[in-house]
């Protein structure tokens, strides 16, 4: 039976999650050059309405669709287009609402997880395959993992592997994915080392903050429910945002001799994608613990990335890779049966195998993304060159690709 | 109904992989025009090993 106060609140969280995916255009327009903010805008804004209609059509089905052939990989296509997808609830997921409530707040689950990798690619991947990309990824690799770690039917699911809302799912392999796609494109041309300024700290710290807000519907609307686990995650995920916030901060203060701006924007993602995997399932003291952790290491991952030759553009794969890697595996150490009957004990509750399911779940979402990423990228690469040429790239992709400038001369 | 969505989908899947992948006059003259070389895919892991 639908119950209004958890459909209220699942419907209003769905819109919190849609407002991410323009927080992250700003995020991420802010840190490139001025020449590339549109297309790095557009990247996220196309994929809200392209993956809006590829989850309707197809998505929703292979990621929650009863399973195909009982083995837990794949949904199969008896939603597609969303037909038996009604305004009463579904027999299996998120029983107190609306069936297309619930597949609506998933589908911005679905828009977000691809415009992230688009960070590591930005300012010199071509949009036409951008979007054959997109297109391959969201059916490719965002369903079939979906289905496995949050499906009922789902092999990673069964196993056990926790993951609240989306630290493996969305993060995991979006920053795997980033790190595959910025090998195989190569860097950027024109580089000033040992790093390109952002071209519009405001513009990336207005992104942050709302990414910020809108993570308190990715998160605690994960309860799928107006209930006091989703209290829990909402004032988990605000505990390790600042923390991590905080460690960013410190860190860089400490390490470069200033308190950085885009630091504690980039500090505040890395808490908030940490702690996705774990909302539901820890405490806020708990989650202090992963915010600080999780600033130590992704600040560290992001100084090796510097370091390297990969130009990982606005460093996906140290944020989100890295954080959601990290997020997973905090979540097997600390989470309780006592903050959320419906989860599992971990590590400090006295069930240390909890970490290694959750090791298992990282290792295979880790390798599937990366494996399914190169093989998509290689044959969009076969239909229409990935990068864009030189010329284009030293004009810059807003005049290059899309024909127009964000500011005036 | 979702065959007709569909396959209006799938023209639009069509015309994306027909449109031009580019503006043709973003160099000023032919001989500051690159050709379209930039990026044999696996260049990027080349240069990272």
């Amino acid at each position: 039976m639908v119950d209004t106060g958890d459909t209220a609140w699942v419907l209003i969280s769905t819109a919190l999650v849609m407002l991410m995916t323009p927080g992250l255009a700003l995020f991420y327009g802010g840190l490139v050059r001025r020449k590339n903010v549109l297309s790095t805008i557009m990247h996220s804004f196309f994929m809200l309405a392209l993956v809006s209609v590829i989850w309707v059509l197809w998505g929703y089905t292979l990621a929650f669709g009863p399973d195909a052939g009982g083995l837990g990989i794949i949904g199969t296509l008896q939603w597609a287009g969303l037909e038996g997808v009604t305004g009463a609830p579904s027999d299996v997921y998120a029983t107190t609402v609306p069936h297309l409530a619930f597949m609506a707040f998933q589908m911005m689950f679905a828009i977000i997880t691809p415009a992230l990798i688009t960070g590591a690619f930005a300012e010199r991947k071509r949009f036409k395959a951008f979007v054959l990309f997109s297109v391959g990824w969201a059916t490719l690799v965002y369903a079939p993992i979906a289905h496995w770690v949050w499906s009922p039917d789902g092999w990673l699911y069964s196993l056990g592997v926790l993951d609240f809302a989306g630290g493996t799912v969305v993060h995991l392999s979006s920053g795997v994915a980033a790190l595959v796609a910025a090998l195989m494109v190569g860097r950027r041309m024109g580089l000033v080392e040992p790093a390109t300024e952002p071209h519009d700290v405001p513009m990336t710290v207005l992104g942050a903050g709302l990414l910020w807000f809108g993570w308190f519907g990715f998160n605690a609307g994960s309860a799928l429910g107006a209930s006091g686990i989703a209290a829990v995650a909402l004032v988990t995920t605000n505990t390790a945002a600042a923390m991590a916030a905080l460690t960013w901060v410190t860190i860089s203060w400490l390490h470069r001799g200033t308190p950085s701006v885009v630091g504690a924007a980039v500090g505040a993602v890395a808490g908030l994608v940490a702690i996705t995997p774990a909302a539901g399932y820890v405490s806020p003291a708990a989650a202090i613990l992963i915010g600080f952790g999780v600033g130590v290491v992704c600040y560290s991952a992001s100084l090796l990335r510097l370091r390297s030759r990969v130009d990982d553009a606005l460093d996906v794969f140290a944020v989100h890779g890295v954080g959601g890697a990290f997020g997973a595996v905090a979540t097997g150490v600390f989470a309780s049966v006592a903050i959320n009957e419906a989860g599992r004990d971990g590590l400090l509750a006295g069930m240390p195998g909890q970490v290694a399911i959750q090791l298992v779940g990282v290792g295979v979402v880790a390798l599937y993304s990366a494996a399914m990423t190169a093989v998509i990228l290689l044959a969009v690469n076969g239909i229409v060159r990935i990068r864009v040429p030189r010329d284009a790239e030293e004009a810059g992709l807003d005049l290059a690709q899309h024909g127009e400038i964000a500011y005036g001369a | 109904m979702v065959i007709a969505a569909l396959v209006v989908f799938g023209a639009l899947l069509a015309a994306w992989l027909l449109a031009p992948a580019e503006r043709a006059q973003v160099a000023r003259t032919p001989e500051q025009r690159s050709p379209d070389v930039a990026a044999p895919i696996t260049e990027g892991l080349a240069e990272a090993a």
